[in-house]
């Protein structure tokens, strides 16, 4: 599937398999330059754009983790450990916690989706 | 000048070539604000101390509870029940009797924030409430106050150092996380002494390690990742004229 990627302020917003062109429109500010660290050529317009093997929320999070790793950038939003999300972030389907849908994140992604992967702060003292 | 004792006190780092009494000097001059004494305030307020600020001001409104002691060090059993910011002031004195700790018993918010910090030349953030931390932002974003800004749960930790007018601020993101999920009490100790090196780092007037970069601490692999971090130009806080 075809994955489009427009980093936030401390979010990916990734839209599946689009059905036009995604632009960075309601997105003022990429807060973190390095989310953009696998696409560098897309630094400027904000909009990256990745091709993901499997259809699976937790396929397309494999993949960026994988992007991510090849550009020396450690993102790693599925624990190794735990085989679930890490607790620095969290995932959203349509604007749905990942915990409230069906199969988690093993669920099929269709074409339109919006994934949002949020990084969580800390803020306990 | 540094007279005999401190020169004995302060004699390790002093060896350090580019510390030395010059340093340490404006260590002894130099004014801080730590923003909450929990687990994060309590290990920066005890290093900061040893190492010879002279001024520190510590702010909590909360006393001592059993649920404390696994990470809050300045506090023990005996101490329970009693005010924080008294018990530490008594124990941080002991440590080093030869500077000023001033406690503010008190709940930053809002209203408050921008009196509190007043004066200061850093502020250290050890609270643990995103609206305090908001009110605490606000306040040195207006005054050009630097905020070392840190936060812990579990075994993980985060901290930036905010340089108003040059980095994001805190309100440059959207910052969303959950509360209460618990510490081990280590976690916060690490996160304070980098903000406390930070500090220091700031007071002798070195640059800032962690000014537009974000910090990430993970216990579970011990790992740290940098990562860097822009201002939001649409910031309501620091880009929008409130600096100015």
């Amino acid at each position: 599937m075809k994955a489009v990627i427009t980093p936030g302020f401390s979010e990916l917003i990734i839209i599946v398999n689009p059905p036009g062109k995604v632009t960075r429109e309601g997105l003022l500010n990429i807060n973190m330059p390095w989310l953009c660290a696998p696409w560098p050529e897309a630094r400027g317009e904000g909009v990256c754009e990745a091709e993901v093997e499997g259809e699976t929320l937790r396929a397309l999070l494999a993949n960026l983790a994988e992007a991510y790793q090849k550009a020396g950038v450690d993102f790693v939003p599925i624990n190794p450990r735990t085989n679930d999300m890490d607790e620095d972030y969290d995932v959203f389907i349509n604007d749905k916690n990942y915990v409230t849908i069906p199969d988690g994140l093993n669920a099929k992604l269709k074409d339109g989706d919006r994934v949002k992967v949020k990084i969580l702060w800390r803020w306990d003292g | 000048m540094l007279d005999q004792d401190e020169l004995v006190r302060y004699d390790r780092q002093l060896r350090i070539p580019y510390f030395g009494e010059a340093a340490q000097q404006k260590l002894k001059t130099s004014r801080v604000v730590i923003a909450g004494v929990g687990g994060l305030g309590c290990a920066s307020a005890t290093y900061l101390a040893a190492a010879g600020v002279g001024h520190i001001t510590i702010v909590d409104f909360d006393v001592v509870e059993l649920s404390n002691l696994n990470r809050q060090v300045l506090y023990w059993q005996e101490d329970i029940g009693a005010t924080k910011v008294m018990i530490a002031q008594n124990k941080l004195s002991k440590l080093n009797p030869t500077i000023e700790i001033t406690p503010v018993c008190a709940e930053i918010t809002d209203k408050n924030a921008s009196g509190i910090i007043s004066g200061a030349q850093v502020v250290v953030d050890g609270l643990d409430k995103l609206d305090a931390r908001l009110a605490i932002n606000t306040a040195c974003v207006r005054q050009k106050i630097p905020y070392v800004y840190g936060g812990v749960s579990r075994l993980r930790g985060m901290m930036t150092t905010i340089i108003p007018g040059e980095t994001p601020c805190l309100a440059c993101f959207n910052p969303e996380g959950p509360r209460g999920l618990g510490v081990l009490g280590m976690i916060p100790a690490v996160i304070a002494n980098l903000q406390a090196l930070e500090t220091v780092k700031l007071l002798i007037g070195q640059k800032p390690s962690l000014a537009g970069k974000l910090l990430l601490f993970n216990g579970d692999d011990v790992k740290f990742r940098i990562y860097d971090i822009e201002k939001s130009e649409a910031c309501l806080v620091c880009s929008q004229g409130l600096s100015s």
